[in-house]
Order: structure tokens, then sequence, then C-alpha cells
């Protein structure tokens, strides 16, 4: 019953305010949504601790009959969904509660909506993470792409977030054609689409057939995380608003792809090649990433980037063999990209949401502590700095990374270096250095958007001391390897350094260097030109073939073809109509004419 | 031919006449009393063929045709009068308010 609550109280939220948001006014709507989220978490905190102790499911109801095989819904909780559960709903709750300072100047436009789709989006997420079958994980992945489609296209009087929201359900969309392809193939395979009754199966199945079904469903996982070659929503999403770009796009619909993966692990750990494909995408959009991040200036962008980096080392580590290095670094990146996120927001909220670019703050350190303090811990915890928590998921990545092959290895370290180099490049600019800022001056946020951030920051810090707890949940004890610890330590802080010196100290000028590698400057910003790729020659060669299409089969075929069929219609019409003259007279006469045929049958058909 | 014959016979003569003078004509009256002989002709076949076949029904019906008919034509006329004195419409033709 309790586990029903989890997934149910969200949906009843998002119904309520969905119908009677109008009449119960924003500020309602937005309290119910928080209180929504935070039954949720309490419940699930709850099902977290029975579940540590047995894995226990919930059944919904039958939902299909076929033939021999009937698919049912249900709830499965198990150490790895009741921990994502809880993570998820924390961090949603506090971003609900943010939201309601962030969103306040728009209160009394409809903004009750904005909370209705939230609620939504929490509900899809929580069915991803909780559901016990490849269908129920479908139904939530396309909740949260309808909920992410709605969120952030919200501005949708800006053709740019209009547009950002078309691309991210597109490009969503063909993750999500692969995926479901995978649950057919699956089906096929098993007979089943119970996760734990395909476990069971896995190893009377042929490794070809299932390292097939593994990457079709990896196909979801690329859409859904934003990784390659299917990014270049995720940067463009930032067009939404900041809880959503916090909520959606950093911690928890992106991580669907990570969680999904992590969920069916035995089935790509029984088709090992198909392990390689994830690790070397993952490896792949995690280098991509954090080089593309160097050289944005959007507030949100870089932090956007970054998240596809880490979800990017995430899949690296998944495909190494490491699942709870994945899992404890999304769960900890949850928290602290969250952190990052919110204070980009305070920023651009304390700018009345007037300015995106980094070089257009400088030295807010003095106005904004709190918010400051917030985004040190976040960039730190990022950077992997003793003893924040990103330290020690990224320390079991880079472990683990070390251990598969010394190029995997130095991959994570260049990846963790740039991290550290772009997240505090980022934070050095728009906190320190001369203030740019014009007209009046910048206010430190209201408390109800600062106290998430205050958690989510005292999150940031300790929930790193939880990986022995964690890693026993799942039965992989793992050492500390005090060598790479030192190693990412000090990667971490060189990082910082270079940022440092080129920001702060001005020991190069940024801009002269930029000048001076431009066409690299220019490539890493353009990601390596593949968003151009997408937009210039796809989507615009797709146009311009539909409108060769329309010109000349459109236009001259099928109206060509209708237009003609006109004379024919036109005749017969004159005909008939001379018939239906109005005349009594020549009603009465077929009037009789039709009797007497009918006589005439009914006397001679035998 | 015996003489229920000739009757039905004449009977039919009467009543496709009517059918005739109601396709053919137009002015509403001549329908009026084209649709009167076809009545006729259908009464003058139920009451024969009640002599044929020895039976009483017929003769029954055909005396509550007339009373049907009867009535039928004040009601036929007196709108028929209505509107010619309304519209001053004489002819089937000239009523087409449906059509146009």
């Amino acid at each position: 019953m309790e586990g029903l609550l989890i997934l149910f109280l969200p949906l009843i939220a998002f119904l309520v305010i969905g119908l009677f948001g109008s009449r119960l006014g924003d500020m309602a709507s937005a309290i119910l949504c928080v209180l929504g989220g935070l039954f949720s978490f309490l419940f699930s905190l709850w099902a977290t601790t029975k579940a540590l102790q047995e894995p226990f499911s919930v059944k919904l109801y039958d939902f299909l009959p076929l033939g021999n095989y009937t698919l049912s819904l249900g709830l499965y909780f198990d150490p790895l969904s009741s921990i994502t559960t809880s993570v998820v709903t924390l961090v949603a709750t506090l971003i609900f509660i943010y939201s309601i300072g962030y969103m306040h100047n728009l209160f009394g436009q409809w903004t009750f909506k904005f909370y209705a789709y939230l609620s939504l989006f929490l509900f899809a997420m929580l069915l991803i993470v909780l559901s016990d079958n490849l269908l129920g994980i479908f139904f939530g992945w396309e909740g949260v792409g309808l909920a992410s489609y709605l969120l952030i296209g919200y501005f949708h009087t800006q053709k740019k977030a209009a547009n950002a929201s078309l691309e991210a359900f597109t490009l969503n969309r063909i993750g999500d054609w692969f995926f479901l392809f995978g649950i057919i193939t699956s089906f096929y395979l098993f007979g089943t689409l119970n996760i734990v009754e395909i476990f069971s199966k896995l190893s009377e199945i042929d490794k070809a057939l299932l390292g097939l079904a593994c990457l079709l469903l990896f196909g979801g996982a690329v859409g859904k995380s934003g990784q390659l070659p299917l990014h270049t929503w995720l940067p463009n999403a930032m067009a939404g608003p900041t809880p959503v770009s916090a909520l959606l796009h950093a911690d928890t619909m992106v991580a669907a792809g990570v969680y999904m993966v992590a969920r069916l692990y035995p089935m790509f750990e029984n088709a090992p090649q198909s392990l390689k494909v994830v690790a070397v995408i993952g490896g792949l959009t995690a280098l991509f990433a954090a080089l593309a991040a160097t050289s944005h200036t959007d507030i949100k962008k870089i932090i956007a980037f970054s998240t596809m980096s880490q979800l990017g080392l995430m899949f690296l580590a998944l495909g190494l063999g490491d699942k709870v290095a994945a899992m404890f670094h999304l769960t900890t990146h949850a928290f602290f990209k969250a952190l990052l996120f919110l204070s980009a927001g305070s920023i651009i909220h304390a700018f009345h949401h007037h300015i995106h670019d980094i070089y257009e703050a400088g030295n807010l350190k003095k106005y904004m502590p709190i918010t400051y303090a917030s985004f040190l811990v976040g960039s730190l915890a990022l950077s992997g700095i003793f003893p924040l928590s990103g330290f020690w998921s990224k320390d079991m990545i880079v472990a683990t990374a070390y251990e598969a092959s010394f190029g995997w290895g130095l991959l994570a370290s260049v990846v963790s270096l740039l991290t550290a180099y772009y997240i505090f490049r980022e934070g050095f600019v728009m906190f320190h250095g001369k203030e740019r800022h014009h007209g009046e001056e910048p206010h430190e946020s209201p408390g109800v958007m600062l106290i998430p951030m205050v958690i989510l920051s005292i999150m940031a810090v300790v929930a790193g001391f939880f990986e022995g707890w964690y890693s026993k949940v799942f039965g992989a004890e793992k050492e500390i390897h005090l060598n790479i610890a030192v190693l990412s330590v000090a990667i971490g802080l060189t990082g910082i350094t270079i940022a440092y010196m080129v920001y702060i100290k001005g020991i190069i000028n940024p801009e002269k260097a930029y000048e001076a590698l431009k066409p690299l400057h220019t490539t890493l910003k353009e990601q390596f030109f593949t968003e151009r790729l997408y937009h210039k020659v796809l989507a615009y060669g797709y146009l311009f073939y539909s409108r060769v299409l329309y010109a000349t089969a459109e236009r001259q075929l099928i109206d060509g073809l209708v237009n003609s069929s006109y004379f024919g219609v036109r005749a017969l019409g004159g005909l008939l109509k001379a018939i239906q003259a109005g005349k009594l007279n020549l009603y009465i006469l077929f009037l009789s004419v039709g009797f007497l045929a009918l006589l005439f049958l009914t006397i001679f058909w035998r | 031919m015996s003489i229920e014959k000739a009757y039905i016979l004449i009977s039919i003569f009467l009543f496709l006449s009517g059918l005739l003078g109601v396709i053919i004509r137009k002015n509403l009256i001549t329908l009026l009393i084209s649709t009167e002989l076809m009545l006729n002709g259908v009464n003058l076949a139920l009451a024969s063929v009640d002599k044929m076949v020895g039976g009483v029904e017929g003769q029954v019906f055909a005396l509550f045709i007339l009373a049907v008919a009867a009535s039928e034509v004040a009601i036929g006329l007196g709108l028929i009068v209505a509107l010619f004195r309304l519209k001053g419409y004489e002819g089937s033709s000239e009523i087409t308010h449906l059509r146009e």
C-alpha cells in the first residue's frame, strides 16, 4: 500500500493541480506539488528500509492477457530501485520548494501548469524506477519525455524554447524507437517482460540475439541520457526554467538511461560485446562534452555539458563492469549537479532572468555569499576534491577505468581535469573578477530558494561517506586505491589551479588565448559541428526534401488528379440533378415506376 | 369472361387513368380529382373481389375508404384554395420553396 502511495501521490497531485489549479491558485498548486513529492519521499524511505532487508514487489493489475502469458504491471522494490527512488524524490522535493521562489514573479500567469507538469514528471520518473517490467518502464519513459517536452517549452512564447522542446522530443523519439524495439526483442527472446523472470532465464538465451536486444535497449538510454550521437537536445534544453534543468536535465530524467542499464545489468553482463559499446559511447561522450564545456559561455549550458560528461563517465563505468560505481556516482551527481543548477538559477533570478552569459556577471561573491558558497561546494564536489561526495564516487569510476586498461584510465583522468577546469572557470568568472553588471545591484535570493540549496550542499558534502554502506548493499566491497585517490585529487586541484591562474591571476588573457586558438575554440564550441550537422544538414535537408515533394508530388500529382476528377463528378452531378428537380409529377412517376418494379420482382422472381 | 373480371379491368383502368392524370397534369385541382379517381378504382376492385370470393371485409374497407376520401377531399381542397388565395398558385410546379 505504501509502495503504491510513493508512485501515486505525484499522480494525484498532478490530477488535482491540472483539474483545479486555476481555482486553487498558483501558490496552493505549488504547495500541493511539494507535498506530493515530500510524502512520496517519506514513504520511499520506509520502502527503502524494508527493501534493504528483503526485495519485495507490489502487483498493480493485469494489463494485457496474451495467449498463455499475462502482461501484468507492478512495482519492484529492491535496494537499487528503492535507493534511487529516495534520491529522486528527495532532490525533486527540494527543487519543487526552490521553484516556488524561482517562479514567484510569474505567479498569476497560469503557473499552476508548471507544477502540474512537475508532478506528472515525478510520477513518470518513479514509474521508470519502480516498475517491475519493461513495459512499465516504457510507459514512464514516454511520460518523462512528454513532461520534458512540456517543461522545456514552458516559456513557449520564446522561439528558442519552443524549438528546443521540439528538438528534445524528436531526438528522444529516436531513442524511444530503439527502446521499443529492444523491448519487443526481449519479449521475443524471453517470452516475458518481467525483469525478475528475465534474469532467471538469461542462461538459456542465444548470446548474439541477447546482444542485439541489449544494444537496442541501450539506444533508448542514449537518447534519454543525451549521449553521442543523440546529444544536441540536452544543451538546448536549457531554454527551460532552471528548476526544470536541475530536475530533469541534470538529476533524474537524463539519469534514467543510466538507471535503466543498471536495472537490466544482468542482461548486459551476459552479452559482453554490448558492454563494450556502452563503454565506448560513454567514454567518447564524457570527453566530447567536457571539451565542449570548456569553451561555452552560457551559464546553464556549461553545467549541461558537464551533465552529459558525467553521464558519459557513468556509462563508461557500466561498460567496464562496475555497476555500483555508476549508480553511486548517479546518486552523488544528483545532489551536487542539482546544487550547481540551483546556484546558477539563483544568479539568473537575481538578475531578473535577464543574463545568460557568464561574462555578464562578475564579483557576485560580494552580493550573493550563500549562492557563492553553494556553487563552490557543488564545484568542489564535481571536481572530485576530498572529502566531498564527488571524490568518492568519481574515485570508484577512475579506479575501475585504470583496472580495465590504462587508456580508459587516462581518458577518465583527462575528463576529470577538464571538469575541474571548466566548472571553476565558470565560478571564477561569475563570482570573482570585476563587476560587469549594469543597473541595479544583484541581491541574494529569498529563503525559499536558499534552504533547498543549503540542504543540497550538506548532501553534496556528506553523501560520499555512504560509499562503504552503498557498496555493501550491492555486495561489492571495494578498497579505496590510495594512489588513484591521490592522483584524482591532484588532477582536480590542477584543473582548479589552471582556472585560477587564467581567470583570477590573469597569467594568460583568456580572450587573447581564444583568439589565438580560434579554430580549435570554434570546433569545441560548436560541439565538433555536430549540432550544425543535425540542424543544417539533417533537419534542413529534410525540410528541403519536404518542400520539393510538396511542390511536385503534392501540388502537381495529387492535386492534379483531384482537380481532374472534377469534370467527371460535374457531369454525373448534372445527370443526377435532373431527377431531383422538385417536380411533384416526376416524383410520382418515379414512385410508380419503383412500385411497379418491386411488384414485378415479387411476382416473377421465383 | 365473367362480369367480375370485367369490373376488375374497369377498376384497373380507373386507377391507371388517375395515376396518369397525377403524372401529366399540373393543375392542383386536377391532381386532386385524379387521386379521387385512383381511390375509386381501388374501391371498385375491393368490392368486385369480395363478390368473387364471397367475403365482406373488402366492402367494409371500401366504405372506410369512401369516408377517408371525403375528408381528404375537404382538407385537400381547403389547402389548395388557401394556397391559391395566399400565393396565387395554380400548378404544382410553382410550389418550389424547398428547392430554392
